[in-house]
């Protein structure tokens, strides 16, 4: 079993009358990647900060976080050291080129010079930005910039990555690009924390996933165990107006779990051959059977309405 | 939580991030490094403007003003006050528009502090690369005075190292300011009702003396009077004892109003 990364016992902290992270627990094993998923406004990015000192925590007395080993109230320099931050906005320096950003950012870390700039080389090469290097910020595209904030939080090699929304707005490529890396870096030991509402990229990457909603956590557990436990294996998702009851009897409609919004209904059932007999039924109405997913699980535990942040 | 066991990295093994110093020197080179990025357009305007000032003064103005003040003549008194309002004015920019733009707009701030710096590195950085403009700003006047035999050398040598301190003191003070601004537009009435006044009411265009008695306390009481005494002192190789009353006023008001302002200011950084 190897040894625990991020401690955090019962922490919450609020701005004003706003609760952003409500008596939220949670252990990170080094070297594993855990994600954090959950709606817009869930606290989140709250959270992260709280690890590494930008947030201060809540004053709510018992609450402890320990990350590395150190107390971001008592030692965030240790932990800055020690970890490599990708925030959700790329605030890069944009009154410098990608290097002097890079060279700036070495001086944070005294690094040497010497070791600045072959350090900043292999970054510049690991993130496929080599031939970028004199380029203003102005003139990278989304996806280079979220890279170079990336090589950027890689500076001083890491031992724990923090990344808020990494991929958010980026195309496919790119995303793929970024998680590969990402799992790159998983393998050669670098605790990985990231947040997200992408299912694809918590089950591409996660080891575990904690869902978060309205600043608490709601479930959590291996992408794996997060779908066979809490949601049907499949789902009958059926478009346009078509009412289910003319083609199920009551029975069946039993057996299944029904979410509707004003133009999807979706049917979910472990039982395939229900869903297919079911669908058989249906008049002219456009369905999909398929597996469920992240997804569902996600809808499920946080509810469709949005709330006020949203 | 299948296990507990910590993680092996003793917290006591001492101080792994890099000491003080480094750290705001960190900062000091992240602001260094965009200003000479354009040295052209950021260097050469702190030549040009006492250049400009000086030439429409000594050729039109100055004939009128033939009274000696303080001792001076009056192209050797105003150049003597413009050494300190180039380092008033260049820390004052830098420290509201500059500041709010980098905190604000630029979010560069925000990048900073995912580093191994605090909040107060950060500021502290801040103020000490204001001082570091003042010095230079100082500087730049000092060639030009030198340059048309305004000021002696030896002596006027010290002037940029008062501008030094000008630039902290106006650095605490719009910092301090700063960290009350919500829109950028609130700095004009900072400029006009502070640091504008500030110009013809501490000694730079005529001297203190020579105003109101019920305004002169007024003149005592704001920074800019107390750096243009020394500066004038210095430059003249006059030295008194009650100078030392400007020296404590300089590092008194850098010192508290400094200390109101960082932790004003962290409040924003740090929330």
């Amino acid at each position: 079993m190897s040894p625990v990364a991020i401690t955090v016992k019962n922490i919450s902290k609020s701005f004003g009358k706003v609760n952003a992270v409500r008596d939220l627990s949670f252990e990170v094993e080094a070297d594993t990647c855990y994600g954090f998923l959950g709606p817009n406004g869930a606290g989140k990015t709250t959270m992260m900060k709280m690890l590494y000192g930008k947030c201060t925590r809540g004053k709510n007395g018992d609450g402890s976080i320990n990350v590395l080993g150190y107390d971001p109230a008592s030692n965030e320099l240790a932990i800055k050291y020690l970890s490599g931050v990708v925030p959700q906005d790329n605030n890069l320096d944009e009154e410098l080129d990608v290097i002097s950003n890079l060279m700036v950012y070495s001086r944070f870390y005294a690094l040497p010079r010497k070791a600045a700039t072959s350090r900043i080389d292999y970054l510049l090469g690991f993130m496929e930005l080599s031939d970028k290097r004199a380029a203003r910020i102005r003139e990278l595209s989304g996806g280079m910039q979220r890279r170079l904030v990336i090589a950027r939080a890689l500076m001083n090699n890491p031992k724990l990555l923090i990344l808020d929304e990494p991929t958010t707005g980026l195309d496919p490529q790119v995303r793929h690009l970024i998680w590969d890396k990402l799992r790159q870096l998983k393998r050669h030991g670098t605790t990985i924390l990231l947040t997200t509402h992408y299912m694809e990229e918590a089950f591409a990457l996660c080891d575990t996933i904690l869902i978060m909603d309205k600043g608490a956590g709601i479930l959590r557990g291996s992408p794996g165990e997060l779908l066979t436990k809490n949601v049907e294996k499949h789902v009958l998702e059926i478009t346009g107006s078509q009412t289910l009851e003319t083609a199920a009897d009551g029975a069946t409609l039993q057996k299944v779990r029904i979410d509707r919004t004003q133009e999807t209904t979706r049917v979910y059932c472990d039982d395939d051959q229900l869903l297919r007999q079911l669908a058989g039924g249906l008049k002219d109405a456009r369905y999909f059977l398929r597996q469920s997913n992240l997804e569902d699980v996600f809808l499920k535990a946080t509810g469709r309405a949005l709330n006020e942040k949203q | 939580m299948k296990n507990s066991k910590p993680y092996p990295c003793p917290p006591s093994v001492g101080r792994i991030y890099p000491p003080l110093a480094s750290r705001l020197f960190g900062v000091w080179f992240r602001h260094t490094r965009v200003y000479t990025k354009n040295i052209f357009s950021n260097g050469l305007p702190p030549f040009l403007e006492p250049l400009l000032f000086l030439a429409g003064v000594g050729l039109g103005l100055s004939k009128y003003i033939t009274q000696s003040m303080e001792g001076l003549t009056y192209i050797e008194f105003l150049g003597t006050g413009l050494l300190m309002t180039s380092a008033m004015f260049t820390a004052s920019f830098e420290c509201t528009f500059g500041t709010f733009i980098r905190m604000e707009f630029e979010k560069v701030y925000d990048g900073m502090l995912a580093a191994p710096l605090t909040a107060n590195n950060l500021i502290i950085g801040e103020i000490i690369w204001a001082g570091t403009k003042g010095f230079f700003f100082s500087f730049a006047v000092l060639c030009v005075l030198t340059c048309f035999g305004i000021i002696s050398l030896p002596r006027g040598l010290l002037a940029p190292f008062i501008g030094f301190f000008t630039g902290l003191m106006f650095s605490v003070m719009a910092l301090l300011v700063t960290s009350f601004v919500r829109t950028i537009n609130h700095f004009n009435f900072y400029f006009t009702g502070f640091i504008s006044p500030m110009f013809f009411f501490s000694g730079v265009v005529f001297p203190i003396s020579n105003l109101p008695a019920y305004i002169r306390p007024f003149a005592e009481i704001i920074p800019l009077t107390h750096s243009v005494r020394l500066t004038r002192a210095v430059c003249a190789g006059q030295y008194h004892l009650i100078l030392l009353l400007d020296v404590l006023y300089i590092i008194a008001f850098i010192l508290v109003i400094g200390f109101f302002a960082v932790n004003r200011l962290k409040k924003r950084l740090v929330y």
